[in-house]
């Protein structure tokens, strides 16, 4: 899947990686996705619960030895 | 002005001394309603921290001014993250330090009888409605089901100036790690549980099924393990003085323990009949019953602690009193809910199964008791 805009919030903890991941998705146009990697579980549910609020389409969530991407897509 | 850092004893203080306490947890709406800070005058809101990224000043709208907001979060980041908002709008605010995951490791002990020659101790571990014991008596000390934090034990018999003797497990936990075996090396004292509950187990312990009665001290307190099988195969129920009923996960303030964990809840839930209808049979009404677990922050007594007489235990639940062998089945085996996270992991950890690293086993931890079956 590619995505027009990669966020590294890997090593990252709570909330650090949703507040990249909102800076990002202000940048980007309706209809652009934004993949965005981290490594902290906890903000797997949070990041799910921002995408419902806010939303934004969350399109594909992948797990790679410990990194989460999330591929979301900017209503 | 800054934004306080509050410690969980701290803040459990303030809940328990009946001071009115609002707290805003910003954890994802999920996570909150799964678990959270109960108890007392206490007043809780939730709003994701997330959405307070939008600069939307109505947030605000609806938070209290005249009172100090205790700001929480998992682990402690995001409170903080909020907590400065808030104080730069000018409320009263402190976060705790580490969240939940600070609250979920947090010990509170009640004196639940004290005589001459007799202290019974409940350790209320209240953020996983998990309780253990400790009993003394001339300078020693028995404890029953502890948990993994073994310094809250060794503390406590430390400023009671009594040695750790006896270290007792009714059963092998489900829902948390316990602190018997780690607690029983570091004091050289003896850990029992039933050989039951340790199949392939190369854990030492000593086999509760071999002891009628465990003594301890110069004065005559009796610990009698009852076996009452039902919740697991193996779990025991402990008896002192014929006063004290420490039922471990058998018999709750508000119901019975579940016998689903092991996957053959009928069976299990037949011989929890058994252990209600003729093994506990015997005992009066005026036993304190005193469990392992609570469900609900309301099963804790005006004096402090969770405990009930069997009498009113008996009255209470309408499960006691379903002699119907079936029905007792049917309504026991069916009536359960989501299984305790992680369950299968744990059971293995206290069998020495599978060793896991501190921060695994506080990730395995995290989340609410589900060792009970509420039955309305």
């Amino acid at each position: 899947m590619n995505a027009n805009l990669v966020v590294d919030a890997k090593g990252l903890s709570c909330p650090m990686p949703i507040v990249k991941a909102k800076k990002g998705m202000d940048t980007l146009e309706s209809g652009q996705i934004m993949m965005l990697e981290t490594t902290d579980k906890g903000s797997v549910n949070d990041f799910q619960g921002w995408v419902k609020q806010t939303g934004h389409e969350l399109l594909n969530v992948q797990e790679d030895n410990g990194v989460f991407r999330f591929f979301v897509k900017k209503s | 002005m800054a934004v306080k850092e509050l410690r969980a004893q701290e803040l459990h203080d303030r809940i328990n001394a009946g001071h009115s306490v609002f707290i805003l947890d910003v954890r994802n709406p999920d996570d909150y309603n799964d678990w959270k800070i109960e108890g007392g005058k206490l007043q809780s809101v939730n709003i994701p921290y997330f959405d307070f990224l939008d600069d939307n000043e109505d947030l605000y709208q609806n938070l209290p001014k005249d009172t100090e907001i205790v700001v929480i979060c998992a682990k402690g980041g995001s409170a903080l993250m909020v907590g400065e908002l808030l104080d730069e709008r000018g409320f009263d605010v402190s976060y705790l330090v580490e969240g939940m995951l600070e609250w979920s490791q947090f010990y509170h002990p009640v004196t639940i009888a004290e005589e001459t020659d007799m202290k019974l101790v409940q350790f209320n571990r209240l953020a996983k409605g998990c309780l253990s014991y400790m009993v003394i008596s001339q300078g020693e000390a028995l404890i029953v089901d502890p948990g993994r934090h073994v310094s809250e034990y060794l503390e406590y018999a430390k400023s009671e100036n009594v040695t750790i003797k006896h270290i007792l497990d009714s059963h092998l936990h489900a829902d948390h790690i316990s602190g018997g075996p780690e607690l029983a090396a570091k004091t050289n004292a003896t850990y029992y549980i039933s050989s039951g509950e340790m199949q392939d187990s190369g854990m030492p312990f000593e086999p509760l099924e071999r002891h009628e009665h465990i003594q301890f001290g110069t004065v005559d307190v009796k610990v009698m393990p009852i076996s009452t099988p039902g919740h697991t195969p193996g779990s025991t129920s402990f008896l002192i003085n014929e006063r004290f009923l420490l039922s471990g996960d058998t018999i709750f303030v508000g119901g019975l323990g579940r016998p689903d964990l092991g996957g053959k809840a009928r069976e299990w839930a037949q011989s929890l009949y058994d252990t209600v209808f003729s093994t506990l049979a015997g005992l009066g009404d005026d036993v304190l019953v005193l469990p392992t677990h609570f469900a609900d922050i309301q099963e804790i007594n005006a004096n402090g602690y969770v405990g009930a007489q069997l009498g009113d235990i008996r009255r209470n639940n309408e499960i006691m009193r379903t002699t119907d062998r079936e029905q007792f089945t049917e309504q026991v085996a069916g009536g359960v809910g989501a299984t305790p996270p992680n369950y299968t992991d744990i059971v293995e950890i206290n069998r020495g199964t599978l060793q896991v690293d501190l921060e695994k086993a506080t990730e395995l931890e995290i989340g609410p008791n589900r060792c009970a079956i509420k039955h309305s």
